[in-house]
């Protein structure tokens, strides 16, 4: 099957985005008939190289061939005329339309100017039973659940009649046997000759389905390896990772003192029973697969979303979190992980951006002083060696990384006793990076806590005194500095990953 | 070093620029009919209820919403308090808490507005338009269509005072203008504003309540048009049922003029006043140069297209150059 000619070849394809290299010179080809396995560490360059290949992004640099034909120019709509199919989530139908008009989107049969509806729900009916689906094809999307949609999408792709397959973890909200009926669908794609490339974090699926598995890391290829010569899912995960440490990580080695924050036991939508501690001078890591929970348990502590069940405690002193509020006027500051849509506040300028949340440092009989509140931005710009022209300058303009650094310096001068960092480099460049674990630094030597949540190993791993590991929304392992491995964290974070298939199928 | 400060007082700078190019034309061409004391304070006094109504709309803009309802509101605030003090009407009430229950009846159509938007999710047009549907129907029927005349003589003569030789309702423009220049920028009820219109969700995140700040934007725009209602009550000596239709088309224009982006954020009451007197300047001095009205009406349609189409092309240009540079930088490095 190899040795046939690939239907799929890119060459050298370098992608970068502000401050990050995404894919650099990776090369990847796919063969007709061959089910391809895609894998690697959250921010490898899966989903990027994927959005190249359907023409979502455009490369920067390297060449494209399908089907004998070199693409200089891609668009997703271009890409799907030459049969190139990628299964997202919820992109590809529209929810208020029937699972019938969805397939038949822009060709409906008609009788004269008519739409012929017999035909078309027919048709829809014999296509879903052929590859075993009997999903009402009169419902609108938005009626079904989230793995039956999932699964209309993929029928969705391969109606079609597509050449290339791209399934983007299509196993995250399906059930066991949905699943089952995935596999079954992709084995008889690859007998009629489609090419598929399969990506999940679920590695045991990727061995059970796949033939080769390309491996990707830091946006560079490791290589690819038939899953005859790995044996074992056990092989795959040193590929993954193993990284030296760099000497970016600026770790301060700071005396840990008392217990800041305590959560027992807490409960949300997303997240069960999770128990752990800050203590003054420490970093602690949450580390976990994307969706794992960690976002929402960190929003759920800042009061952000509400809790079902469990305790907080700040200095020894129980206390509720209803909303942000109480949050900042307790001591807990949260620096949330999508920053555009959640932290910044764009059109605004740069004075406004630092003193939003402190204005009350620089109030004069209860009115703003200016001059205070421009000193108090210009201190902390200064401290943080923000580049900027003037404060005057609205946030829009800033780099990505100097807009992570304004809202720093507004949570720097708020001053909390633990402040939560989600994903807080995302983005940024390396520069900017190392200068932000700078900041950790001076955080804790202040005798504060930080809570860093990171998909980025190498980095959680370098700053953190301790890193609990989340799963499926469960905390699976607390783990000591002198015990930090990637593999032995990624392990964990993959743990339960296939047992929450099970229990959604049971409930 | 392009400072906000400086690049704020451009845009106001350039609406400024306008007004005195437009002034200057006019004082010329009408050979100094425009430019006489009385015509210029009686401009500003047919600027001053518009203006009131214009700065609440600037509230809810900077919010990033609409206020449709605020010309039903001007009528209902002078509908009521001509109800309650009329000579010839049952009630025959004091004016002052009259004039505070007329407030009161405005502040309460903001507040279910603002429940409406921000609690039932409804997009601030559509709760909006129920609501001005909702109360000029209201005014209708507690009037039975009917204007009310017969209010008091203290009332009635106030439209006509003058202060320092200006009218005293373009004084309470004015007022209001340095009252709300203030409070947007040195309160935290200002600043609030600005965060919750540039990013909801941030803003809560910085602890902002956004409930509560949110009824206070929709109440306070509400007051304004209640006061401008009773602004116009005693320029028309009556409360009139239809009082008021059309001044929230007035007030988004003047905004809109002003520089208020409908996307939420920006906009300054400095520029909506500016808006507003823009507007009122080319009628009244279309009117002086005997231009056909329905002439300056297509005029100000495309004025208020043009404006926000120049805005728009600058802010692309500045984002091209913004975004250039940025990514020379990554190149850079």
């Amino acid at each position: 099957m190899l040795e046939d000619r690939p239907i799929l070849q890119l060459d050298q394809i370098s992608k970068a985005f502000p401050g990050v290299k995404a894919l650099d010179n990776v090369s990847f080809s796919v063969s007709s008939g061959e089910v391809r396995g895609l894998v690697g560490e959250n921010g490898a360059g899966k989903s990027t190289l994927i959005k190249i290949i359907t023409g979502a992004y455009t490369r920067d640099s390297g060449s494209m061939t399908f089907d004998d034909n070199e693409i200089v120019k891609n668009s997703p709509i271009i890409s799907t005329a030459k049969g190139i199919y990628a299964v997202y989530q919820d992109v590809m139908v529209s929810p208020h339309l029937s699972v019938a008009e969805n397939f038949f989107l822009g060709k409906q049969p008609k009788i004269g100017p008519f739409v012929n509806w017999r035909k078309m729900y027919r048709d829809a009916r014999r296509f879903l039973e052929r590859i075993g689906l009997d999903t009402d094809v009169r419902k609108t999307v938005g009626e079904l659940s989230m793995a039956e949609s999932e699964m209309v999408t993929i029928a969705k792709a391969i109606w079609g009649n597509p050449k290339l397959v791209i399934f983007d973890e299509p196993t995250a909200v399906l059930t066991k046997s949905e699943t089952k009926v995935l596999f079954k669908i992709i084995k008889d794609l690859q007998n009629e000759g489609v090419a598929v490339v399969y990506i999940s974090h679920n590695l045991e699926e990727v061995f059970e389905v796949c033939d080769t598995v390309t491996v990707l890391k830091d946006g560079a290829l490791v290589g690819t390896y038939t899953t005859e010569e790995l044996e074992d899912v056990e092989k795959l995960i040193p590929l993954m990772v193993g990284r030296t440490i760099e000497q970016m990580y600026y770790k301060r080695e700071l005396e840990i003192g008392r217990e800041l924050l305590r959560v027992d036991n807490l409960s949300g939508e997303r997240f069960n029973d999770i128990s752990f501690n800050v203590r003054a001078g420490e970093i602690v890591g949450l580390f976990g697969l994307i969706g794992a929970g960690r976002t929402e348990i960190a929003r759920a502590i800042f009061g952000v979303d509400s809790l079902r069940k469990g305790m907080i405690t700040l200095k020894g002193k129980q206390v509720k979190l209803k909303k942000p509020k109480d949050s900042l006027d307790n001591g807990v500051g949260y620096l949330p992980e999508d920053k555009r849509s959640q932290g910044i506040f764009p059109q605004q300028d740069i004075d406004f951006n630092i003193n939003i949340i402190n204005f009350e440092k620089v109030m004069k009989a209860g009115f703003i002083s200016y001059r205070k509140a421009h000193a108090q931005a210009r201190d902390y710009v200064n401290k943080l060696s923000i580049k900027i022209s003037s404060i005057y300058q609205p946030l829009f303009e800033l780099s990505g990384g100097n807009q992570q650094k304004v809202i720093i310096a507004r949570w720097l001068c708020k001053n909390p006793d633990v402040l939560i960092f989600d994903e807080p480099t995302v983005g940024i460049d390396v520069g900017t990076k190392s200068e932000i674990y700078r900041l950790f630094g001076d955080i804790t030597e202040s005798g504060k806590g930080i809570i860093l949540i990171s998909s980025y190993l190498p980095e959680l791993m370098g700053v953190s005194d301790r890193i609990y590991v989340i799963s499926a929304g469960r905390l699976v392992a607390e783990v000591q500095k002198k015990d930090f491995s990637e593999e032995r964290l990624l392990r964990f974070a993959m743990k339960n990953v296939v047992s929450t298939a099970k229990i959604e199928e049971a409930g | 070093m392009a400072g906000k400060r400086e690049r704020k007082a451009f845009a106001e700078r350039n609406l400024l620029i306008i007004v005195v190019v437009m002034w200057v034309f006019l004082a010329v061409a009408t050979r100094g009919n425009f430019s006489s004391f009385a015509n210029i304070t009686n401009l500003l006094r047919q600027t001053s209820i518009n203006g009131v109504v214009a700065i609440g709309m600037t509230l809810i803009i900077i919010t990033a919403g609409i206020d449709l309802s605020v010309g039903s509101i001007v009528g209902l605030s002078g509908m009521v308090f001509a109800l309650l003090t009329s000579t010839r009407g049952a009630i025959q009430m004091d004016m002052l808490p009259a004039l505070v229950i007329a407030l009161l009846a405005a502040a309460a159509v903001g507040l279910v507005s603002a429940i409406a938007v921000h609690d039932g999710k409804v997009p601030p047009f559509i709760a909006t338009l129920g609501m001005m549907t909702l109360v000029r129907g209201l005014v209708m029927y507690v009037s039975g269509g009917r204007m009310v005349t017969g209010l008091p003589m203290e009332f009635r003569q106030f439209s006509a005072l003058r202060i320092l030789g200006m009218p005293a309702l373009a004084w309470i423009w004015i007022l209001l203008i340095i009252l709300m220049l203030f409070v947007l920028k040195y309160t935290k009820f200002g600043r609030n504003l600005y965060a919750i219109g540039s990013n909801q969700e941030a803003a809560r995140l910085s602890g902002i309540n956004v409930r509560i700040n949110m009824y206070s934007f929709y109440v306070v725009a509400a007051i304004f048009s209640g006061i401008a209602g009773l602004m116009l009550a005693t320029r028309m000596a009556a409360g009139v049922p239809t009082g008021g239709s059309g001044y929230e088309l007035d007030a988004i224009a003047a905004a809109v003029i002003g520089g208020a982006s409908l996307m939420g954020g920006s906009g300054t009451v400095l520029g909506t006043a500016l808006g507003a007197v823009i507007i009122q300047t080319m009628r009244n001095g279309g009117n002086l140069l005997g231009a056909d009205p329905f002439i300056m009406q297509i005029l100000i349609g495309a004025l208020i297209v043009l404006a926000v189409f120049f805005d728009q092309y600058f802010k692309a240009r500045k984002r091209l150059r913004v975004t250039r540079r940025a990514s020379k930088e990554v190149d850079e490095k």
